[in-house]
């Protein structure tokens, strides 16, 4: 991050390298409850059919191994897919692994702008950043994986420059 | 009009600056209205109170009485009136309910009337705004002349605000309305139009819809013993029909499909009639106004500098004949299941291409239709629709080839000549042309349909890039605004060489930072 917010013109920026680590956290959390729903219900299953249980046990090991993998081997190629820059006029983000998607949002169209920090996102200093227009598929906005510091100065900046419409 | 003389006389009045201009309460006849409306479930109610289930009628009779209730506590405790700048409702018995809705984010004010409010003289008045969640105040009953008073007060009043004049004794109420201009019909459509109209829609759907409404009418009103014979019967005849060979099946399927054919062909020319009977757009200053209907007459206001997004939808069979709908979205609108059979979806229902050029200026006072050329979408992208059709086709005839194992499934393939060609055709028309203050889009291949938007309205640019459009270096653009709900998801061009359309977002962006967009 450079100091001045309006200079960056050009460069696009990668979130927070955190950011990684946090999605792995996120969908190792997201996994493991459904894995361990699915292991209540393959034991309860498995108590009452002993002959299917070797079949559940090894399906259930396939689904949290696949789950595992999963969560390790998505988030960096996702991170790697995340950009965003901002210049005088105009904020832009890209993102999208299949489908790539960019979005470029006038500045003078912000309504407002959101802050929002989870615990894992505290836990790793992270926040993400929200913003709102007055649209209608592209209503809100989201910026994940911002260092927090950042993600503040991003905030104010924006606060600054945009929203002056008539509302 | 009968039942004038009740109508309560709106106060005016200009009190030190002027700042309380208009105030009234609603119409005596709401007492009638409330009445017809939960009378008739009354009598029922206490019939079967009295001689049938006790269980269920209770509570019937119940909510009856309380919506009777409910309809003399509204009547006798409403009060509306426009002060400091705002429209101020206030309802409630005991617990008081003020709502304030500053004017200048009124966006427009409909008027309902249903048959009996026509005899009555009475309307149903909805305010919305930009909240997008239906209407913010619903004013039921006003006299007729009420109603335009309060719709003319308040968009009025909303100009002199946005014009920065501080409702003072100087330029009160009576003087800002006497500053309006001459209202000035836009266009007005006639019986033959709408026929027309109804002729080119969607008779399926309206087919569909007849079958749906007969089959819940007669779900109430027939005993479930009908159903059963029915059932047999065509059983019966089913079969009677297949020992009597294919062709005669074949007739009599062809034969039905017809008749629901034109069952539905009449339904929608009908519907069409009964719903936009007498429409006429009409302008006056800055403010666009919708009248229509044979039985239930509706009538909107809108201001148009609202318009976000206009639509000219020329769907295949309409196009044909140089028709075309108009279509259009105001900010904070979103599509309700109510609007649906209300016509509200359109702004225009049928209008000749030719006529279009001359109407245009009545919805964007400074669009220059000769501002920025028609730029057309890749040249590759014939070829590449043509070829994802023809892949989609080539699965599914060889599925069928390999289970039904004729030569003949084959021959769908034959069709994909074709449709290159008809998309060669089509070709032309595709792209957009960036003028000063407007971007215009126009995308389908036999249908079309061109959306134009005023760049200060644009809240977001997007591009997506699927693996598709990665192999073709290709990418669609597509541009958000404000309230899109009936614009077919708002401008959109597809098969854009993928580097232009980064250019073009860049520029639109841009460009829309530096105007200044109000509500």
């Amino acid at each position: 991050m450079t100091e001045n917010l309006e200079q960056q013109t050009e460069e696009f920026h990668l979130l927070d390298p955190r950011t990684i680590k946090l999605w792995r956290m996120n969908y190792l959390i997201g996994f493991g409850i459904v894995i361990l729903a699915t292991l209540a219900a393959v034991i309860s299953i498995g108590y009452a059919a002993a002959e299917a249980r070797i079949w559940l046990a090894i399906g259930w090991m396939a689904l949290t191994a696949i789950c595992l993998w999963f969560s390790f081997w998505f988030p960096p190629r996702l991170y790697r897919s995340w950009r965003w820059r901002i210049d005088a006029k105009v904020l832009e983000l890209r993102h999208g692994r299949l489908i790539e998607r960019t979005r470029l949002i006038p500045l003078a169209r912000l309504q407002h702008v959101d802050l929002e920090r989870g615990p894992l996102e505290r836990l790793f200093g992270l926040a993400s950043l929200v913003i709102h227009t007055a649209g209608t598929h592209a209503a809100s906005t989201t910026i994940p994986g911002l260092d927090a510091e950042t993600a503040a100065r991003l905030r104010d900046h924006l606060v600054e420059i945009g929203g002056d419409d008539a509302v | 009009m009968p039942f004038e003389n009740l109508t309560p006389p709106p106060v005016l009045e200009n009190l030190g600056h002027g700042v309380k201009v208009f105030e009234g309460r609603l119409h005596p006849l709401t007492l009638v209205i409330g009445l017809t409306k939960y009378g008739r479930a009354l009598i029922p109610a206490i019939a079967l109170v009295l001689f049938g289930n006790r269980w269920a009628g209770a509570p019937l009779l119940f909510f009856t009485l309380a919506g009777l209730v409910a309809t003399f506590i509204k009547y006798f405790f409403f009060r509306y009136r426009i002060e400091n700048g705002e429209l101020i409702t206030q309802e409630g018995l005991i617990e008081k309910r003020q709502r304030n809705i500053p004017l200048e984010r009124i966006q427009e004010i409909s008027i309902e009337q249903g048959v009996l409010h026509r005899l009555l003289g009475v309307v149903d008045a909805k305010i919305e705004t930009g909240s997008g969640s239906g209407a913010e105040a619903s004013l039921s009953v006003l006299s007729r002349a009420e109603a335009d008073k309060l719709r003319q007060m308040v968009f009025a009043h909303a100009a002199a605000i946005r014009a920065g004049k501080t409702p003072t004794e100087e330029n009160s109420a009576v003087e800002v309305v006497a500053g309006e201009a001459e209202s000035v019909v836009v266009c007005r459509l006639g019986v033959k139009d709408l026929i027309v109209a109804g002729l080119t829609s969607n008779h399926l759907l309206s087919a569909l819809a007849l079958a749906g409404a007969v089959w819940n009418f007669a779900d109430d009103l027939l005993p479930d013993a009908i159903y059963a014979k029915t059932g047999k019967l065509i059983s019966e005849e089913a079969t009677h029909l297949a020992a009597q060979g294919i062709e005669w099946a074949i007739v009599v399927t062809v034969a039905g499909i017809v008749a629901v054919a034109l069952i539905g062909i009449l339904f929608s020319v009908v519907g069409s009639v009964v719903l936009f009977y007498g429409f006429t757009i009409s302008r006056r200053g800055d403010d666009l106004q919708r009248r229509y209907g044979l039985l239930t007459q509706r009538s909107s206001s809108l201001p148009r500098r609202r318009i976000q997004v206009l639509e000219i939808e020329e769907k295949a069979l309409r196009r044909l004949f140089g028709w075309a709908t108009l279509r259009a979205d105001t900010s904070g609108r979103s599509r309700e299941d109510s609007d649906d059979n209300k016509g509200r979806d359109v702004l225009l229902p049928i209008v000749s291409v030719r006529e279009l050029d001359g109407l245009l200026p009545n919805v964007f006072p400074d669009v220059n239709l000769a501002d920025g050329e028609w730029r057309q979408v890749s040249s590759q992208s014939v070829m590449r629709e043509t070829l994802e059709l023809g892949l989609v086709c080539l699965v599914i005839v060889a599925a069928l080839f390999f289970w039904l194992g004729s030569w003949w499934t084959l021959l769908p393939l034959a069709l994909v000549p074709l449709t290159y060609w008809l998309y060669g055709i089509s070709y032309r028309q595709l792209g957009y042309a960036l003028g000063e203050a407007y971007l215009r889009t126009r995308r389908g291949w036999l249908g079309r349909s061109t959306h134009i938007v005023p760049i200060n309205k644009i809240q977001a640019v997007e591009i997506h890039q699927s693996p598709f459009d990665r192999w073709w270096g290709m990418a669609s653009l597509s541009v958000d605004t404000a309230g899109q709900a009936f614009t077919g998801g708002g401008p959109q061009i597809s098969n854009l060489p993928v580097a232009e359309a980064r250019e073009l977002a860049r520029m639109l962006a841009s460009r829309a930072a530096v105007t200044e967009y109000k509500w």
